[in-house]
């Protein structure tokens, strides 16, 4: 998961490794999954979120579709 | 920390380790700091593993390659926080050594494509907002095929 200046330098990353644009993620959200995800890893009862966990968080940011679903076969 | 089981204790170590050094330990200091054989620390990580809280170097199970959100290694997303500095695995791992230690941090991050030198800050508890994005190139489903692409 790389940092990018803009939409273009993504589509330019792309096309330069002839890989698909998949979603984008704006700095808010990657805070707020930052935070479900590691807010208590130091902690004793850290966790990785459960698979139905996750899609929940990425629902409630915005993010949906088989993409953002762990469980989803349609990339295989 | 006798009260928990090891595996608690190999996990709570290694960030233990890892928070105060900025360094991530190796499973000889792991088992140093918790009085527990190294054989015993080699097979807690690969329940850890399986758990997804931790990623051994390949070809070498006493290394750790990745503790989410920290580093073993040097990567493109340094990140400063409480007087040190840390690694993250990528760029939401920047964010999560901030969001772990409850604390303001600041990478010198860069454009994945043009190599443009660009800054995440989290100030205050909260991320400095900016108009940069992250680009996620692996679906959900596959993250833990191969961690290190992801």
């Amino acid at each position: 998961m790389l940092l990018f200046r803009s939409e273009e330098t993504v589509n330019a990353w792309c096309a330069a490794r002839n890989i698909p644009r998949r979603p984008l993620v704006n700095l808010e959200q990657l805070w707020q999954l930052a935070v479900h995800w590691y807010a208590n890893r130091l902690t004793v009862e850290s966790r990785r979120p459960a698979p139905d966990e996750m899609v929940s968080i990425f629902a409630s940011l915005g993010l949906t579709g088989p993409f953002w679903n762990p469980k989803s076969d349609q990339w295989k | 920390m006798p009260s928990h089981d090891l595996d608690t204790q190999v996990k709570l170590a290694m960030y233990d380790i890892t928070a105060a050094t900025g360094r991530v330990p190796n499973s000889q200091e792991v088992s140093e700091r918790i009085d527990v054989g190294e054989s015993e620390v080699l097979a807690a990580f690969e329940r850890l593993q399986a758990k997804r809280l931790l990623l051994p170097e390949p070809g070498d199970p006493g290394r750790i390659r990745m503790a989410p959100p920290f580093s073993g290694i040097p990567t493109p997303f340094p990140v400063e926080a409480n007087g040190k500095q840390y690694y993250a695995n990528c760029v939401w791992d920047a964010y999560g050594v901030a969001a772990a230690l409850h604390c303001d941090a600041f990478s010198r991050a860069s454009d994945g494509h043009t190599g443009e030198p660009l800054t995440l800050e989290v100030k205050n508890g909260a991320p400095v907002l900016k108009s940069y994005v992250a680009h996620f190139a692996v679906p959900a489903a596959h993250w833990w095929d191969d961690l290190i692409f992801t």
